[in-house]
C-alpha cells in the first residue's frame, strides 16, 4: 500500500533581509518610487518526486542545507508547497524535538497531557500511556512539579519518553536524539528501535552513517533542493564517496 | 469545490478539537498559576479598577455613585472584553511560534483558543460582579435573559477582527504596540463612562460610526435599565458581528498558509 507521494514538490522561500519588514518600512516603501528589495527567492525543493510504501525505511541524505528538514516539515504540513502535491495516507508525526511544545509554567503531568492531545491523542489513550512516560522518564517524584524547575536531564528525559511513548503510522525523525546519563541513552536507544519496529514507514534525516546504515534500505540524495539519487544502499555509498 | 474545501475545513476544525480544548484550558491556568489568590483575582482586578473609575467620574459627572457604578459595570463588561480579545488574540500566532514551526495544528485554534479563554473569563467574572451589584440595588430582570445572546454577538465581533490582527501581527509586529495605544483611544470614543447623548457635537459622529457603540448598547439596555435593546441595535450588532467574522476569516485563510515562513 503506497503511504505517501510527492509528486512534483517545490518549495520556495522569501528570505527576507534585516530581519521583519516593519509597519514603518512598509509604509515608505509604499511611496518609494524604486522599491528597495527587502526580501530574495529561494528555491527550497524543487520539482522533488518519489513515493513511499508500506514497510520502506528511507534515509535522506545531503549536505547542511540541501533542503532535507524543509521536506520533512513539507510532509508534516508545516510548510505548504509552493507548487506540486504531497498525499499523506496516514497518521504522520514528528519527532518532536526535546520539549518543543512543553510548557515552562506547566507540570510534567501537565505537558505530558497537552503534548500527547498535540500529537493527536485523546484523552483516554493519554490515561493509559501516562504512567508508562512517567515511569520510563523515572520522574514518579517530581511529575506534578512544573517543567521549569526541572533539571536539563530530567527535561530530556520527560520529552524523549513521551515523544517515544507515541507510536505514529509514518515516523518522521529529524536526526535521532537521546540525552541523559549512560543508562538512559542505552535504555533510549533500546526504545527507540523498537519505536521505528512499530512504525509502517519511517523516514530519517541524518548525518550519521553508521545510524544510516544500519536502519534505512533506501536512501534518497538531496542536493541544493533536488533529488540527485533515490535507491539503495548504492546510493548512499555514491554520497558519501563524492 | 469551495463549498467542498470549506467543508474540510470544518471537519479538520473538530478533529483537533481536544487541542483547541486544551489551548483554552492552558490559558485559563496559566493566567492565575501560583498567585496566591488565584482564580480570585479574576473578580478582583476589575472590581477594584471599576471601584476607582466609578468615585472618579461619578463625582465628574455629578452621579450617584451607586447608579453610575451599575452604568460602568455594563459598559466595561464589553469593552473589556473586545479590548482584550482583540489584543491577545493578535499575539497568539507569534506566541506559539515553537509550537507552529514543529508540528501542524490548524492555525485558527490558536487565536480561537484564546478568544474562547477571555470569553470565559468574561463571563464568570460579570457573574460575580453583577452579584456585587444586585446588592447595591441592581435590578433581576427577565432582560438579562438577553445577555447570553449579547455575549455571542460581541464574541463573534470580536473574534473576526482578532484573526486580522493575528495574521497582521505576524507581519508587522509593532502593531503589538500600536494596539495598545489604539484600545486605549476606542475606550474614549465608546460610551462606557458616558452615555452616548452626552457626546453629541462635535465628536458625536465618531462615537455614533463606533461600532462597539452598539455592543455596549447589547449589555446596557438589560442590565443598566432592565429592559431588552431595541431591535435596530440587535440587528446593527448581528450584521456587524457578521460581516467582521466573515472578513476575519476570509483573511485568515487567505494568509494562514504563508505564516509559518515569517515567524
Amino acid at each position: 500500500m503506497t503511504k505517501i507521494i510527492i509528486d512534483n514538490l517545490s518549495l520556495k522561500f522569501r528570505i527576507y533581509h534585516e530581519g521583519a519588514t516593519s509597519t514603518k518600512e512598509y509604509f515608505a516603501n509604499v511611496f518609494r518610487r524604486k522599491k528597495r528589495e527587502t526580501f530574495s527567492d529561494f528555491w527550497a525543493l524543487q520539482r522533488v518526486s518519489f513515493s513511499l510504501k508500506d514497510g520502506e525505511r528511507v534515509g535522506i541524505i545531503g549536505r547542511n542545507g540541501a533542503g532535507k528538514s524543509t521536506l520533512l516539515k513539507t510532509l508534516c504540513r508545516i510548510y505548504e508547497p509552493t507548487s506540486g502535491k504531497v498525499s499523506v495516507n496516514g497518521r504522520i508525526a514528528p519527532l518532536l524535538e526535546i520539549g518543543a511544545g512543553f510548557h515552562p509554567e506547566f507540570t510534567g503531568r501537565e505537558n505530558i497531557y497537552f503534548n500527547g492531545t498535540i500529537l493527536g491523542y485523546s484523552k483516554r489513550q493519554l490515561g493509559e500511556i501516562e504512567q508508562e512516560v512517567i515511569k520510563f522518564a523515572e520522574l514518579e517524584e517530581f511529575i506534578d512539579t512544573p517543567v521549569k524547575y526541572y533539571s536539563t536531564g530530567m527535561y530530556m528525559r520527560l520529552a524523549f519518553s513521551l515523544a517515544t511513548t507515541i507510536h505514529p503510522d509514518i515516523l518522521v525523525l529529524d536526526e535521532l536524539f537521546a540525552g541523559g546519563d549512560a543508562a538512559f541513552v542505552k535504555r533510549g536507544k533500546e526504545r527507540m528501535y523498537s519505536m521505528i519496529d512499530r512504525a509502517s514507514v519511517m523516514i530519517l534525516v541524518s548525518h550519521d552513517q553508521t545510524l544510516l546504515r544500519s536502519l534505512c534500505e533506501r536512501f534518497i540524495w538531496l542536493d541544493h533542493g533536488k533529488v540527485v539519487a533515490d535507491g539503495d544502499v548504492t546510493v548512499l555509498d555514491q554520497y558519501v564517496a563524492s | 469545490m469551495s463549498d467542498k474545501k470549506t467543508l474540510g475545513y470544518l471537519s479538520e476544525l473538530y478533529e483537533f478539537r481536544n487541542v483547541l480544548q486544551q489551548l483554552v484550558r492552558q490559558q485559563l491556568i496559566l493566567r492565575y498559576r501560583r498567585t496566591a489568590f488565584g482564580y480570585l483575582w479574576t473578580l478582583f482586578n476589575p472590581l477594584l479598577m471599576m471601584s476607582v473609575t466609578a468615585i472618579v467620574f461619578s463625582t465628574i459627572f455629578k452621579m450617584d455613585l451607586k447608579t453610575y457604578a451599575i452604568f460602568l459595570f455594563s459598559g466595561m463588561i464589553p469593552f473589556t472584553y473586545f479590548s482584550t480579545s482583540v489584543t491577545q488574540s493578535g499575539q497568539s500566532l507569534i506566541m506559539n511560534e515553537g509550537l507552529i514551526k514543529k508540528i501542524y495544528i490548524p492555525r485558527l485554534h490558536f487565536p480561537l483558543g484564546v478568544s474562547l479563554a477571555l470569553l470565559i473569563d468574561s463571563a464568570l467574572t460579570a457573574l460575580a460582579l453583577f452579584l456585587i451589584i444586585l446588592v447595591i440595588g441592581g435590578k433581576l430582570t427577565f432582560a438579562l435573559f438577553f445577555i447570553p445572546i449579547a455575549y455571542i454577538l460581541l464574541f463573534l465581533f470580536s473574534f473576526g477582527i482578532a484573526l486580522v490582527m493575528a495574521i497582521s501581527t505576524v507581519y508587522f509586529r509593532d502593531l503589538q504596540h500600536v494596539v495598545g495605544i489604539l484600545m486605549q483611544a476606542l475606550l474614549f470614543l465608546t460610551p462606557v463612562f458616558y452615555k452616548p447623548e452626552s457626546m453629541e457635537g462635535k465628536v458625536g459622529w465618531l462615537i455614533a460610526l463606533n461600532p462597539l457603540t452598539q455592543f455596549v448598547e447589547l449589555f446596557r439596555a438589560p442590565i443598566y435599565q432592565g429592559v431588552l435593546p431595541a431591535i435596530a441595535v440587535v440587528l446593527q450588532a448581528a450584521l456587524l458581528s457578521i460581516l467582521s467574522l466573515s472578513a476575519g476569516l476570509w483573511f485568515f485563510r487567505k494568509h494562514e498558509h504563508r505564516i509559518a515562513f515569517r515567524l
